[in-house]
């Protein structure tokens, strides 16, 4: 850009209107035209060249400011040159655009650019005071650059003006006045200013090619611009050789080569030359020697030039240099042609014929290397959707087509009527509504009601009495008129109950029900489901028999013998308890040093053994009671410690250790202590009465522990912690192991180690669970007062859930041989349900509540706390809190 | 003492029947006819039919009886009878007792009247040390077993005789083998699984202990001499059903050296079962010799079974629904009461094989019922003891209400004797054994 302005700018001050549209369009030109850089520099070359010294010396002092001032535009431009390049397009646009009517043009473009505007008004009234103060009388020319800093309305105006008498010479002279009369100070000043506002027209121009798109896209009609650009920057060059050629004969036309430092002419900085106007230079050159001012002859000698010179209309001064410089024929051409708003170039073709930049015809290869995308060849989908939204619409009827709209409005137009009962013409239609009762039908007239009826049919005098005694009551007549005889129809007169017997008839129909409903009547007591009454589902435990008193403190567990004489229990207070199931008598206690949470009798008679869990200690208690043989033999075989070249890993190590019992602990019957790290809170046996698992809830991943009686081994079945673990149940058949977390109940398969079935269910907490005895029903009980009955081939969801209790489920137990389950809650209450389980996998599982067994006596807000049956027995044990156990049979 | 034999709620029943009678006097009743018959001689009355009202009770037809009686036999004594119609007790006003039973009012109904069994009363209370758990009478000794694991030996009269260690565990049967006058012998039974054939020299009030039994594995329930004391029978947990001899020689009848004898002294004390009957499912809780080769055990699996102790085998099998806590046998009625897993006391007749197996059923304990003793001179008479802390007495002829409830105990009845007519005695879980003078009547 620095390349023109100068350029352009030197040549006089006439110019600034058409310069800065110019300026405009040269930068544009250049974005369209990077390459034509090289070529430029060579031209200005000789543009420099041209001038006479004095001229070419204030040139480049004057766009040595300009340039300095405008570095940033410069960059700016640079780049937007890299930009543009890449988006040759759109600039070319632009260039149209810039070529086109101006007028109207640049009014659009200002107007929509508010922000450049007031940008533009803040420079216009720094450039209008710095006017005024300079000079007062040079209002022309204030007017001028008023008018191209501000707006370029006025420019029109101008132009206008221009146009309206551009061979005016009048307007010439106003020119050179103006020229001579502005002091160059203020000439600077407005270069300056004109500087910053080709800035900030660069900048606008920019901004505004973004908006003026549609315009744009007007202006491509115009086939002349690609052509246009090419023949301006002919022009330019023409013109340049042109000055050239009027400068040649300039003496110091070689002085200097100005091609590096192209501008500095004059040195005397960015000053306005007005301060020079009492010295008789007007600036220093390069090596530092005064420019002496031009000669200026007074108003004879100006006049005397006038007359006799024949270039002095075309002299104009440079503002820079103070040397006058007759313009070229090529200048006042172009002069002119702006003035009359005409393309500057004359070699410009307007309307050369249009070549597409992308030819309409389809080419046997294409221009573009990337091939057409698919969705182009793809009907919209969008489009698609709002026509298939449309079409929903008129199928719902929300939506109506214009036809039917018309028709509807034409319906509204007329009244209307509502068919009360569709006549017998459509009774066929009618029939189709289920059960329709078809109207009413009236009877046909009889005899009576001819106009000329027989003669048995008219009354007689004691018809005639009973028809007035039932005066009142018309509805006893047989007929409802007297018959009539009439001679002729003709004499017949009109029916005077015409109107009342139709609106009867009327009133009839509507009143008349016109289908027969069937209501469908479902008693509530159907729904649900036949349950076979408790009588025949006995025997089950019906009342209380047995009350075990002896315990200090809560029972928290019992356990029954296998074969059914005696129960354990323990509770809080520490005392393993053993009784006899028929007489309720105490045998042994045991003290286990701990609070026992869980007591489980083994099931394999093979050897007496209870398995205690005491806080942190899991204790093989052998109660020594039953057959004598066997708790001897258990003694003696607990009696080695068998020994195994196992190592234990540390972190079975640290979670349990096996301790022979010993002394006291001997004597009670204790023979094997298990210290845990965490307190148990279950413990439970494997069928075959060798493995036990015992459950550490806040053991994390080592919460279940299985150990190993003949080998005194134990086991972390788990390495990840699937939850708070409640309690973990061997299956009485199958190698699995049921484990409840607090939500859900997961069944390993102990053999493959894997997880086989993950129960869910959807409470809260879970507080105990038990395996029905064929090994196909889990029952939970849960603290938010469920029972869950869980049938393993059906689902993991529950089979059934069963809100008996008041509050949270303890404990749970089946019966092994009767199909019979118990559960005991916080409120007291122990219930008892048949749960028949069939062979026949068709059948499901037949649930039924029994009993609600409530006796033992609440304490601290516990209840029953623990379950179990007897196992030959129809008998159930409950643990209370109240320090009792109790039997039901 | 405290202890009271009251009367059923009979007197209740008067008053109320009395007020009914005078109310239902006004209206007219319908009248049925009555014939007094008894069996008792010295109360026989003429045997004419009576037309009576028929809301009469029994208060009523007592009066009448003995206002006949008055007029025929010039007794002057008030005498208390009791009522059967159709060979029940008749304990409601006639006409329902009549409907009940669906008899014909057409027909002469006959009444029989027999003295009313006179009301039992407290004679005694044995304070042991812990609970009595078995009883055995004979002669004027009283042999208890305790929970304490001794034996105890009590005169008739109250007094504590002999104490006798030797048990390791709760005994839960005894059963006397012989007794002279200088000399006898008992057995006792324990839960340390062993019975425990004792000699007691009655002069010298020494005991010995000549035989242990082993052979059990479970301990024992139950333990019965047959009728010529020469073989008991023991039932146990262990589901096992032993024979074994009682005579105190060790008729053993192999040459055996004495040498050997007495090397194996202790092998000899130990007895082996002759013979060892399986069959049960569960514990046998109650054993009696029916015959003299036969016995009835009653069992934990629901069944009372009559074995062959020739065959070693069973003969017959009746089927409860209930366990049985213990049996008793009558020979003079030929039937059998157990006392089972329920309130009720149930009569079977093990001679029948058709109708219903439980001829009668005596409702009136509020618990278990756990031991039952016919009485040895009546075939209606019956007592049963329960964990209602009750004693009641029966009549086999009453299945409705008992004739007498005998209180007194404060705990659990755990066993009870009769083969004293005179007395009944029973032993509680309260550490007692009480004992009942029955003022038996001959009929």
């Amino acid at each position: 850009m620095h390349v023109f302005v100068p350029n352009l700018i030197c040549r006089v001050k006439i110019l600034f209107n058409f310069e800065k549209m110019g300026q405009k369009r040269v930068s544009k030109r250049k974005y369209v035209n990077p390459k034509l850089k090289e070529n430029k520099n060579e031209t200005e070359k000789d543009v420099h060249v041209s001038h006479n010294a004095k001229n070419s010396d204030m040139e480049d002092l004057i766009a040595a400011q300009i340039n300095v001032d405008e570095d940033a535009t410069d960059d700016e431009v640079e780049e937007d040159v890299v930009i543009s390049s890449s988006d040759e397009e759109v600039e070319q646009d632009k260039v149209i655009f810039d070529s086109d009517d101006e007028v109207e043009q640049d009014e659009d473009i200002f107007d929509s650019d508010e922000d450049n505007d007031s940008e533009e008004d803040n420079d216009s009234d720094e450039d209008n005071d710095d006017s005024d103060e300079v000079n007062d009388d040079s209002d022309e020319v204030n007017d001028d650059s008023d008018d191209v800093n501000d707006d370029s309305d006025e420019v029109n105006d101008d132009s206008d003006e221009d146009n309206n008498d551009s061979e005016d010479i009048q307007s010439e002279n106003s020119y050179e006045e103006v020229q001579e009369d502005s002091p160059i100070k203020s000439k600077d000043d407005k270069l300056k200013n004109k500087s910053k506002s080709s800035k900030s027209l660069t900048f606008k121009d920019k901004t505004s090619t973004k908006k003026t798109a549609p315009v744009i896209n007007k202006l491509k009609n115009n086939k002349n611009h690609k052509n246009f650009d090419k023949a301006q920057m002919h022009k330019d060059a023409h013109n340049e050789q042109k000055t050239n050629v009027s400068t040649a004969n300039d003496e110091d036309e070689y002085v200097y080569d100005s091609s590096d430092e192209e501008d500095i002419r004059n040195t005397i900085g960015n000053v306005p030359l007005q301060w020079y106007n009492e010295y008789d230079h007007i600036g220093y050159d390069w090596q530092g020697k005064k420019i002496p001012k031009p000669e200026k002859g007074d108003e004879l000698d100006n006049f005397l030039k006038r007359m006799e010179d024949p270039n002095f209309w075309r002299t104009i001064q440079d503002p820079q240099t103070g040397q006058d410089v007759i313009l070229s024929e090529a200048d006042i051409d172009l002069i002119v042609r702006i003035q009359k708003q005409k393309i500057p170039d004359i070699q410009f073709d307007e309307y050369a014929p249009w070549a597409d930049w992308f030819t309409s015809e389809v080419m046997k290869t294409p221009l573009r290397k990337f091939p057409e995308h698919k969705r182009s060849f793809l009907p919209s989908k969008n489009e698609a959707r709002k026509v298939s939204k449309l079409v929903h619409a008129l199928k719902m009827g929300w939506m109506k087509s214009t036809a039917e709209m018309q028709t509807e409005r034409e319906k509204d137009k007329g009244p209307q009527f509502y068919m009360l009962w569709q006549s017998d013409d459509q009774a066929e239609e009618m029939r189709r509504i289920h059960k329709h009762i078809p109207a009413p039908k009236r009877y046909l007239p009889g005899h009576a009601e001819s106009y000329n009826p027989p003669p048995e049919y008219l009354f007689d005098n004691k018809e005639l009495k009973e028809w007035d005694k039932l005066k009142a009551t018309p509805w006893k007549r047989k007929l409802h008129f007297i018959p009539q005889k009439f001679n002729s129809l003709r004499e017949v007169p009109a029916y005077p109950k015409y109107v009342k017997e139709r609106f009867q008839r009327c009133l009839d129909l509507y009143l008349c029900s016109r289908s027969l409903k069937m209501r469908l009547t479902i008693e509530p007591e159907v729904l649900v489901p036949q349950l076979p009454s408790p009588k025949d589902l006995q025997p089950f435990p019906t009342t209380m028999f047995m009350v075990f008193k002896g315990h200090t403190d809560m029972v928290r567990s019992i356990t029954v013998e296998p074969e059914g004489q005696f129960i354990a229990s323990g509770g809080d207070d520490m005392l393993l308890k053993i009784w006899e199931v028929n007489t309720g008598r105490g045998l042994k206690t045991v003290p286990c040093g701990g609070v026992i949470r869980s007591v489980v009798w083994r099931p394999n008679q093979a050897m007496s053994l209870i398995v205690v869990a005491a806080d942190k200690k899991v204790l093989l208690i052998n109660p020594g009671v039953g057959d004598n043989l066997i708790t001897s033999k258990t003694d003696q075989l607990l009696e080695i410690i068998p020994q195994s070249e196992i190592i234990v890993s540390d972190r079975v190590q640290s979670a349990v250790q096996w301790e022979q019992a010993e002394g006291d602990h001997w004597n009670n019957g204790v023979r094997i202590i298990l210290n845990h790290f965490k307190t148990v809170k279950q413990v439970t046996w494997h069928g075959k009465g060798d493995y036990f698992a015992t459950v550490m809830p806040d053991g994390q991943n080592r919460s279940v522990l299985i150990n190993q009686l003949s080998k005194r081994r134990s086991q972390l079945p788990f390495n990840k912690s699937k939850g708070l673990i409640q309690c973990v149940l061997f299956h009485p058949i199958k190698p699995y192991l049921f484990v409840a977390t607090q939500r859900n109940v997961r069944v390993y398969d102990l053999v493959q180690q894997i997880m086989i079935k993950k129960l869910l269910s959807n409470s809260q907490w879970i507080s105990s669970m038990d395996i029905h005895p064929g090994g196909d029903n889990v029952l939970v009980g849960t603290y938010d007062r469920k029972m869950l009955w869980f049938d393993l081939d059906f689902s993991k969801e529950p089979y059934q859930t069963l809100r008996l209790h008041g509050t949270g489920v303890r404990a749970v137990a089946f019966h092994k041989r009767y199909p019979l389950f118990a559960s005991g809650a916080d409120d007291r209450a122990l219930i008892v349900s048949h749960g028949m389980v069939y062979n026949d996998l068709l059948q499901n599982p037949l649930i039924v509540p029994l009993k609600r067994l409530c006796n033992h006596e609440s304490y601290n807000d516990f209840g029953i706390l623990d379950v179990i049956f007897h196992p030959i027995e129809p008998w159930v044990f409950s643990a209370g809190a109240d320090f009792t156990i109790r039997m039901y049979t | 003492m405290e202890i009271e034999s009251i009367k059923k709620n009979r007197l209740k029943m008067k008053s109320k029947d009395k007020a009914m009678s005078t109310n239902k006097d006004h209206k007219d009743e319908t009248q049925i006819q009555i014939r007094f018959i008894t069996k008792q001689q010295q109360y026989a009355i003429p045997d004419y039919p009576l037309s009576v009202h028929s809301s009469i009770i029994t208060d009523e037809l007592n009066t009448l009886v003995n206002e006949l009686l008055r007029e025929s036999n010039d007794i002057q004594d008030q005498v208390e009878f009791d009522f059967l119609i159709c060979s029940q007790f008749l304990r409601s006003s006639l006409i329902e007792h009549i409907t009940d039973r669906e008899i014909s009012t057409e027909d002469v109904i006959d009444v029989e009247y027999v003295e009313k069994h006179p009301s039992p009363e407290p004679k005694d209370c044995l304070i042991h040390d812990d609970w009595v758990s078995a009883i055995a009478v004979c002669g004027k000794w009283i042999l208890t077993g305790s929970y304490d694991n001794m034996l105890h030996i009590w005169t008739l009269k109250g007094k504590h005789h002999l104490v006798i260690p030797g048990h390791i565990s709760p005994v839960r049967a005894v059963a006397w083998i012989s007794l002279n006058d200088d000399n006898a012998s008992f057995v006792s039974a324990s839960m340390d699984q062993t019975c425990m054939i004792w000699s007691w020299d009655i002069t010298k009030n020494s005991v010995e202990c000549i035989h242990i039994c082993k052979g059990h594995r479970r301990s024992i329930e139950a333990v019965s001499i047959n009728y010529d004391k020469t073989l008991m029978a023991t039932g146990a947990w262990d589901n096992m059903l032993y024979i074994w001899s009682t005579s105190t020689q060790e008729d053993d009848d192999d040459g055996e050296s004495a040498s050997k004898r007495a090397r194996s002294e202790y092998a000899n004390k130990t007895k082996t079962p002759k013979c060892a009957m399986k069959g049960h499912k569960q514990a046998i809780s109650g054993i009696v010799w029916s015959d003299k080769t036969e016995i009835i055990t009653g069992s934990w699996d629901h069944t009372i079974k009559t074995w062959d102790t020739e065959l070693n085998g069973i003969k017959q099998e009746i089927y409860g629904d209930k366990c049985f806590f213990d049996i008793d046998y009558s020979p003079l009625s030929r039937v059998v009461i157990a006392g089972s897993a329920d309130q009720h006391v149930r009569l079977y007749d093990p001679r029948s094989t058709e109708g219903t197996i439980v001829k009668a059923r005596f409702t009136s304990h509020t618990q278990w019922v756990t031991s039952v003793r016919w009485s040895t001179i009546d075939e209606h008479l019956f007592i049963s003891g329960a964990y209602d802390n009750i004693v009641k007495l029966w009549d086999t002829r009453s299945p409705k209400a008992p004739l007498f409830d005998l209180l007194g105990h404060e705990d659990k009845v755990l066993s009870c004797d009769w083969s004293n007519p005179k007395l009944i005695m029973s032993g509680g879980a309260d550490n007692t054994l009480r004992i009942f003078k029955s003022n038996y009547v001959e009929r």
